[in-house]
């Protein structure tokens, strides 16, 4: 045999693999286009089809004719912009001055308040809400009566169940997330640029104003419009509180389009309604990926590790410090106050001796009976099958993107990315729909198994975008000295590839595993008895005006929560994060 | 120019307190080109920032120009941008958002020295031609290579005509050719604009060839201030010797007036005063003061080693060659003659000897 012949082979078998793996490669991209793609073609499907779903039908646009000629509509979407709008400036005016307090002052206890920052994101929007109801609700809320009671007034002194009520809502639930976003971006800014100026003669105003903003610029504008992308197709708020107070959003309509209190749902209007949501949602998502490529010319990070001399606030420090402490008591303590307070009463009453002396743990006790089990073995069953699969997709995704030369590993993560940009309520709508036309084919609708594929859909974009980071963080030469060695690329992929990337997958898994845990747009609108999870039960409680129970379950939901994530991740920093190139 | 007394400052990093700075006193004279050099946190960096301002140290005085801009007591603490410095950074911290004529400018606009517009323009243009940047203006920020933000930044510094020019590393990030352009460009553009430098290295070759005057530190101390030449040919301890140049160290002890007994035999050499009789000493000389002889002779005292490296450098040959278990570094001219595991004829010439107690 001569060298050439064997290198034929060589060649031969090579090319076998590299084809092999674009095969699977291949699969990855036709599942990912299915499971995503199927769901937005059932919203668009829905909008051209009058009747319910299954009977077929000719495709026709009276609809869109429908929902667009009738003044109700443009009703809801002032509504929706006024809300969004104002939800994004209520989250501003906490996040700007919070990261800039925490990242270049001398402010004290950094540590605890992130740590509060985290513990604001546990605690599920909708029982956020539902304890903001109970203190500023005009009828029963306890700010009211206590008011009431010491001015004597005969209306009630504020209500929640307006537009600035949602928004502000709404706002104060964005902050923690924004501000990890912006921290983020923050900390990759040199901070050598802002001491150039300095030293070349600049105030410290003027460098905020000509240097820090234009820099940072890109990264608040696109943390600005994620949020508006969010706050244009959010749910839970607008269901609590709009929803009562007759003022829809779309989110709203589209939900009581499909699940009404009374009568047939109207898929098609939903349809309409969904597919310019989904436009507009579209539209934003290619605004902000340019926004964040822009922002990521600018970041420059130095191995120096000079990080600039904090700003003293001197006498400022009790004005921060207030201002920290009423944004976090609005998020967590004020919240988690209130529900305890009512979880320990038979019936919501304010704060007084005869109060006191009703106090009990009975609405904890009775929770069992109240509950069921069945809530209980659905939402164990989600949190432990969404993070599962969608983090094991992540992975083999992230493999393909990041360490492949498959031609098409950029629209792989295009395709992965894409969920994000589809507002859940579609999502779930598209999801139900495609149950209900094709039970024959998809036979999932009603089960708990159609609640897992619409999470695990919506958290591929957040799993491939933490396993992408992390693939790259492991250093190209560590798989290489695998190869070098002799071991095939499965065997480099188990045991060199994962054990490096395992911190970072797990923190997704926890993560996921918690987003699952606290969903309630989905969960509820593809709710049906026989795959009720905990977000529902409450969402049921408080349908029935059950306060104290509601409140107990609450509680208990924050806790565990809290314990969870908490243990967990003391345990993984314990771990550390290995195998990272420097 | 610049007068630094007692300076002192200590960090408190994750593995405890560091202390930087330990009492550093440090005169820089007007059109002075002074040189800070050590190893990775010597505290050249910290001396550096606190002349800018970037970093207050815990004391000390440091006077820019006759006016205090750090005391102790009273207190007094100027602020970066009131200083008339101007500084160069690792990175270049060139503004991204900006083009080169708006980076360059921004000291004239923004900043305490201000001048009307057309001086501006004026001003930026003849401060891009220094760096051989003209014609560059309009090209923003992101599209310039390492080089170019390097003069982007040089510019930048020179173009309020500063009394005093700091900076930090700045021809470290670039590639080791660019590097030796650079280097001698500087140091022609500072002389002709006369003014006083302070330059922070860990190389140093770059030392030797930039600074008027060198001052090295280690562990947050000053261990010498001299001339280049000086810090080469008389370092004042053993730290200096090493770090500076190669050398060739050999442990011995006095045994008479300048007599040291080595493993090499004992040896002439000028034991400083003070020493006596007894005592540990380390002596040390140049790789380039070593010669090789193919056999003894009578002319030259020897020591009888064989080769055991022979590293061809170019310029010359950097031979190592073991005498009595001892290694010993030369570095001879590129036609030199000697092959690997020949025995050598070791010549150390007794008056290149430099004795450390």
């Amino acid at each position: 045999m001569d060298i050439a012949t064997d290198l034929n082979i060589a060649d031969q078998a090579a090319d076998g693999r590299q084809r092999g793996f674009t095969f699977f490669a291949g699969a990855l991209m036709a599942l990912l286009l299915v499971i995503v793609g199927l769901p937005l073609l059932m919203v668009v499907l829905m909008s051209l089809r009058t009747g319910l779903p299954g009977e077929g039908g000719a495709l026709t646009f009276v609809n869109f004719i429908t929902v667009y000629s009738n003044p109700k509509t443009y009703h809801v979407l002032v509504n929706t912009l006024l809300f969004a709008t104002g939800s994004v400036a209520v989250a501003l005016v906490f996040v700007v001055p919070l990261v800039w307090l925490l990242m270049r002052t001398d402010v004290p206890l950094k540590k605890t308040i992130m740590v509060l920052l985290t513990v604001g994101i546990l605690i599920p929007v909708f029982l956020r809400t539902i304890a903001w109801i109970l203190l500023l609700s005009p009828k029963i809320g306890l700010v009211n009566q206590w008011a009431m009671q010491i001015f004597g007034l005969d209306q009630p002194l504020i209500s929640l169940y307006n537009i600035p009520g949602m928004a502000f809502i709404q706002g104060v639930s964005f902050v923690p997330g924004a501000f990890f976003m912006l921290a983020a971006a923050y900390r990759t800014m040199d901070p050598s640029l802002e001491e150039a100026a300095h030293t070349s003669g600049v105030s410290k105003l003027r460098t905020f104003l000509k240097i820090n903003i234009p820099i940072t610029m890109p990264a608040i504008a696109a943390v600005m419009v994620y949020l508006f992308m969010t706050a244009i197709s959010v749910f839970e708020v607008p269901a609590i509180i709009g929803m009562p107070a007759r003022i829809q959003v779309l989110s709203s309509l589209i939900y009581s389009s499909t699940s009404p209190p009374a009568g047939l749902p109207d898929y098609g209007l939903a349809g309409a309604l969904g597919a310019v949501m989904l436009f507009v949602g579209l539209i934003l998502a290619y605004f902000y990926v340019r926004l964040v490529r822009q922002g990521k010319k600018y970041a420059v990070v130095t191995g120096r590790g000079y990080r600039p001399r904090e700003i003293a606030l001197g006498r400022w420090k009790w004005p921060a410090m207030v201002f920290i402490f009423l944004y976090l008591a609005m998020e967590v303590f004020i919240p988690f106050l209130v529900l305890f307070w009512t979880s320990l009463l038979p019936h919501m009453q304010l704060p007084s001796v005869e109060a006191l002396a009703t106090v009990s743990w009975n609405n904890y006790l009775t929770m069992p009976a109240n509950v069921g089990l069945r809530p209980v073995l659905n939402t164990v069953i989600l949190m432990f099958a969404v993070p599962s699969v969608a983090m094991i997709l992540s992975v083999l995704i992230s493999w393909v993107v990041i360490r492949s030369e498959v031609s098409f590993r950029g629209m792989l993560d295009t395709a992965a990315f894409l969920p994000h940009a589809i507002p859940h309520i579609l999502l779930a709508v598209g999801l139900g729909y495609l149950g209900l036309a094709y039970r024959n084919y998809f036979p999932l609708y009603g089960t708990i198994f159609i609640i897992m594929m619409a999470h695990i859909i919506s958290w591929i974009a957040y799993g491939t975008r933490t396993t992408n980071g992390v693939m790259i963080q492991v250093h190209r030469e560590l798989e290489e000295a695998g190869k070098v060695a002799g071991a095939s690329k499965s065997r480099v992929l188990w045991r060199i590839v994962l054990p490096l990337v395992a911190v970072g997958v797990m923190n997704s898994w926890i993560w996921i595993a918690m987003l699952s845990y606290r969903e309630v747009t989905m969960a509820l609108t593809l709710f049906t008895r026989k795959n009720v999870v905990i977000s529902t039960v409450v969402w049921q409680l408080w349908g029935n005006g059950s306060i104290p129970e509601v409140s107990a379950l609450g509680v208990v939901i924050v806790l565990f929560a809290a314990i969870v994530v908490g243990g967990l991740r003391i345990v993984l920093s314990r771990m550390g994060t290995i195998g990272q190139a420097s | 120019m610049i007068s630094i007394r007692g300076l002192q400052k200590t960090f408190n990093a994750r593995q405890g307190r560091v202390d930087a700075l330990r009492e550093i006193d440090l005169d820089v004279s007007e059109g002075e080109f002074c040189v800070l050099l050590g190893p990775s946190g010597c505290g050249k960096t910290t001396t550096l920032r606190c002349v800018a301002g970037l970093e207050r140290p815990d004391c000390g005085e440091i006077d820019l120009g006759g006016r205090k801009v750090n005391s102790t007591s009273p207190r007094i603490f100027c602020p970066t941008e009131k200083r008339d410095i101007s500084m160069v950074f690792q990175s270049y911290a060139i503004w991204p958002h900006m083009n080169v004529f708006q980076n360059v400018a921004f000291p004239l606009t923004q900043g305490q020295k201000r001048v009307a517009k057309p001086i501006v323009a004026e001003r930026v243009r003849a401060a891009l031609k220094r760096v051989q940047l003209e014609g560059l203006e309009q090209r923003p920020a992101t599209d310039l290579s390492g080089g170019q933000q390097q003069r982007v930044a040089m510019a930048r510094a020179i173009v309020t005509e500063p009394k005093i020019l700091l900076m930090d590393e700045p021809l470290s990030n670039l590639d080791a050719r660019l590097r030796e352009q650079m280097r001698i460009e500087l140091r022609k553009i500072t002389k002709e604009i006369g003014v006083t430098t302070l330059y922070v290295t860990h190389d140093q070759a770059e030392a030797l060839s930039l600074g008027d005057k060198v001052c090295l530190l280690n562990q947050g101390q000053i261990l010498q201030v001299a001339a280049p030449h000086e810090l080469y040919t008389r370092p004042a301890n053993l730290f200096a010797a090493q770090f500076v140049g190669e050398m060739n160290f050999v442990q011995g002890k006095v045994v008479g007036p300048g007599q040291v007994e080595t493993p090499l035999g004992i040896l002439q050499a000028a034991v400083p005063a003070g020493v006596p009789t007894g005592a540990a000493v380390t002596l040390a000389m140049r790789p380039e003061h070593v010669r090789f002889h193919a056999a003894a002779d009578q002319a030259h005292q020897t020591v009888s080693g064989k080769v055991t490296i022979a590293n061809y450098l170019g310029e010359a040959v950097l031979f190592e060659a073991v005498c009595n278990g001892v290694a010993i570094m030369a570095k001879i001219a590129g036609d030199a003659d000697f092959s690997m595991g020949q025995t050598v004829a070791v010549e150390l010439p007794a008056d290149r000897w430099r004795v450390f107690p």
